[in-house]
């Protein structure tokens, strides 16, 4: 996103819209810092610049990816919705994507607030590959790695900063303490934050299978979440 | 797409705070999804919905007005309506459950709360999804309050920037709590904002300033 300082009165209105602060004021008026900047949009649709002066520069790769991860509205072409992540759980009754044995972990990295570069996606990325998981292939961020078994990204990409990339894949409940150590030890090692995400198919008791290695590893659970409540359903006749 | 996990806040706060989401699912029941999609805004505002939003197209301020929301749906799009007490949350599960629509539902809140609903509502819980907290760099964080009010848009679009203006415009009296949730609403596309908790944590946090 830029701004056009011939047409920029400095009033200063976009400033505080920007979710990772890339917008300051010089003695020209408003102005957008690109290293910092992560295509979100919202300066443009949200900010009501009283003299338009806020454009959408044409955006060319590797820096598409920012706009592809940080603005809502696109759609990607691996998942066909928008935003940066999958159906993930949402949709399990219908897909079985987690079946029993097995738990969905998503890893948020620049949520919330701080965005994140992707050198930082690939640092998480590569150490629960560790693992031998297999990252979601509906979700973008896969296609961005030039070796998805090692989680390693495009080298181009590493620079990129994002509002937020989601690191998916699916563990057995076994790898559970070995991944909340991998994921203690990297979170040492970045500039950023994440939100971690843990989805499991409750047992047919009601009881949730991943409770007890969470509270093995002395985890703390939030007491609100997401709960698919098992209402969709394949068209019949279809293979699902 | 995580967007309505991490919502932060006091028990308190959350019991005031739940997102029902309807989506289709990619090539198994996608196809002419989009009259489904409908009919769920139209029993979320039968149910009094705070809000409703499309991730798709865009809040009802993008899309000029909330009938636009409700008629411009497509098939694949992914959908939410934001109820403010658990009786409400009920009565739309009751509905969607009568309603039959074949699509999957998500509801984002108090596990307690919600599967209490979903018990009433006879209703069976197939999958969760937990938060297990924020990691890494949290000392760069903003302080809480700022954060109970950004992550009720889990895209983070609702910027720290505008929640600390908000909040110094509410405390100055240029603006009450319901016009400043309200302006907070408006970068959230996705419509999971919700106003009326926001205008609740914009009082405290104007008192507080």
């Amino acid at each position: 996103m830029q701004i056009d300082q011939e047409l920029c009165i400095g009033c200063g209105q976009c400033i505080p819209y920007c979710p990772v602060g890339a917008i300051t004021m010089n003695e020209d008026g408003s102005e957008i810092d690109l290293e910092e900047c992560v295509e979100c949009g919202n300066c443009l649709r949200c900010a009501d610049c009283p003299s338009d002066a806020i454009y959408q520069q044409e955006l060319v790769y590797p820096r598409t990816v920012r706009s592809l991860m940080s603005d809502v509205l696109t759609i990607a072409e691996e998942s066909k919705i928008s935003g940066r992540g999958t159906e993930e759980m949402k949709t399990n009754e219908v897909t079985g994507r987690f079946g029993p044995g097995e738990a969905g972990v998503a890893i948020e990295v620049g949520r919330p607030v701080l965005g994140t570069r992707m050198y930082d996606v690939e640092k998480i990325a590569r150490a629960v590959a560790t693992l031998n998981v297999s990252f979601e292939p509906d979700n973008p961020i896969t296609s961005m790695m030039s070796d998805p078994v090692k989680g390693k990204f495009k080298d181009e990409l590493l620079n990129e900063k994002v509002l937020s990339a989601i690191i998916e894949f699916r563990v057995a409940l076994e790898q559970l303490p070995e991944l909340f150590e991998i994921v203690k030890e990297v979170s040492l090692q970045i500039e950023t934050v994440f939100s971690l995400d843990l989805a499991t198919k409750v047992a047919p008791d009601g009881s949730v299978p991943t409770d007890v290695y969470v509270r093995q590893a002395g985890l703390a659970v939030a007491p609100n979440g997401k709960t698919n409540v098992g209402l969709g359903r394949a068209p019949k006749g279809s293979s699902k | 797409m995580t967007h309505t996990l991490h919502r932060m806040g006091s028990d308190e706060s959350l019991s005031e705070d739940y997102v029902v989401l309807m989506m289709p699912s990619k090539d198994i029941n996608h196809e002419e999804s989009a009259p489904k999609l409908r009919r769920f805004f139209e029993l979320a505002i039968e149910n009094h919905a705070v809000k409703i939003g499309d991730c798709r197209l865009g809040n009802q301020y993008h899309q000029g007005g909330l009938n636009k929301v409700i008629e411009n749906v497509q098939d694949r799009a992914v959908i939410h309506a934001v109820f403010e007490t658990q009786e409400g949350l009920l009565l739309m599960l009751k509905a969607l459950k009568k309603e039959d629509l074949g699509l999957s539902v998500v509801v984002s809140g108090l596990f307690d709360r919600v599967w209490e609903c979903c018990r009433e509502a006879g209703l069976e819980i197939h999958t969760i999804n937990q938060s297990l907290g924020r990691w890494g760099r949290t000392d760069l964080l903003p302080p809480e309050p700022i954060l109970e009010v950004n992550t009720m848009c889990g895209h983070g679009m609702v910027a720290k920037g505008l929640v600390e203006k908000t909040a110094e415009d509410v405390r100055k009296g240029t603006l009450t709590c319901e016009e400043g949730a309200e302006e907070l609403f408006k970068p959230c596309m996705c419509g999971i904002f919700n106003t009326h908790r926001a205008a609740a944590l914009l009082g405290k946090m104007s008192e507080a300033q």
